[in-house]
């Protein structure tokens, strides 16, 4: 049990944490602007860590093919951390013009 | 009438599964499909048409027929879709609306036909539709090549991975639908035209059907790339592979025209002017 398995572990289980945290709060938030932040931020943060962990553990096998698969997965996670909050900025932008007012503490969920 | 049509309905529904009676069961060593076809593909596939992938072989070669019609309903839809709902001439927007680039002040002008476009410091926005969102058009902006590159990527490496004429095609679809929902309308079809949508999607067709004609030509059967190894100069397997090759490019094409020609069409309910 090196580092480099330690390191990749944690990593794994902070996605994991981050995805539960995005799945319970799709759920369990009371209105559309909420419900949308989870979605944005944690599922963002989760294929971080998670595509951090398996490129670092692609990695454990060194050699050049082997980074440039590394590379590849940190591709993916770039193009994630451009198109997902923008979507979701796109969403929000759509209910605030459409019309539909946040939720304020003492509402009832909808 | 109603009535009818659920009882024709039912019947039918109940002759389709009485007949799955006749199938051979789920999986079974002994059916047909499972004696001659499929241990053929899976065993000569790499021999015969140097495609590591056998559904591309499959596909693409072996059940060519299959795909060229399929490839011929894409264009279909493209071209129903275009001949039920474009309607040619003017703009039925009597007044258009324009954003001063500088000051993002809108202005509301009588339709004017020599003022249709943008033009100078005013760019046209959409009456129905007019959000001028600077942090998606420019997420996009970046995005919209990679995802090119992507798909030409998938239609080349159809070979070795999943992927292929149909899956590039939408993709290369895709990224142009996501440059007018990002922008406008307008600004899609400045990069690739209504005519151009026609053209492609026809070429695409073409394309593929002729590399069939061409093999008849050369005196083999329709679709039988082998034939291509005279012109290519290489031997009949790396020529069918070659072969494969061209007629996922002609998908391609077929599929991502029809793909913007439906989608500019329906958005801008026949009239090629305002739409998402």
């Amino acid at each position: 049990m090196d580092i480099v398995d330690i390191a990749v572990a944690v990593m794994v289980v902070c996605g994991l944490i981050f995805f539960t945290g995005g799945a319970v709060g799709i759920l369990r938030f009371p209105d559309f602007y909420s419900r949308l932040h989870p979605a944005g931020k944690l599922d963002t943060g989760g294929s971080f860590f998670m595509l951090g962990a398996l490129a670092l553990f692609n990695l454990e096998a060194f050699s050049l093919q082997t980074l440039l698969v590394s590379l590849k997965i940190l591709l993916i996670v770039v193009f994630v951390f451009l198109s997902s909050p923008t979507a979701i900025h796109g969403i929000v932008d759509a209910g605030v013009r459409a019309g539909l007012s946040p939720w304020t503490k003492g509402e009832k969920r909808r | 009438m109603k009535f009818l049509g659920i009882i024709v309905v039912v019947i039918t529904g109940a002759l389709l599964v009485y007949t799955t009676g006749d199938f051979p069961s789920w999986s079974d060593p002994a059916s047909p499909a499972s004696t001659h076809v499929s241990p053929h593909y899976i065993e000569k596939g790499m021999h015969e048409t140097a495609a590591p992938n056998i559904v591309t072989a499959v596909l693409a070669d072996y059940r060519g027929f299959d795909t060229l019609f399929e490839t011929t309903v894409v264009f279909c839809a493209g071209v129903v879709c275009f001949f039920l709902l474009r309607i040619p001439g003017r703009s039925p927007f009597t007044e258009c609306q324009y954003r001063h680039k500088a000051t993002g002040i809108t202005v509301r002008v009588k339709h004017d036909r020599k003022m249709s476009g943008s033009f100078g410091e005013f760019e046209r926005i959409d009456t129905l539709w007019t959000p001028h969102d600077l942090i998606i058009q420019t997420a996009c902006r970046i995005l919209i090549p990679f995802i090119q590159l992507f798909a030409l990527y998938v239609i080349a490496h159809g070979h070795h991975s999943p992927g292929g004429g149909f899956q590039g095609g939408v993709i290369l679809g895709a990224s142009i639908i996501l440059l007018a929902i990002s922008h406008d309308l307008r600004t899609a079809l400045d990069r690739l035209g209504e005519k151009a949508h026609a053209i492609l999607c026809s070429v695409g067709v073409l394309v593929y059907a002729g590399t069939g004609a061409v093999c008849m030509v050369l005196g083999f059967n329709f679709l039988d790339y082998g034939a291509l190894a005279r012109i290519l100069h290489v031997d009949p397997v790396m020529a069918r592979s070659h072969g494969i090759l061209v007629v996922e490019v002609g998908v391609g094409l077929a599929v991502m025209a029809a793909l913007i020609w439906i989608y500019s069409n329906v958005s801008s309910r026949g009239n090629y002017d305002e739409g998402l």
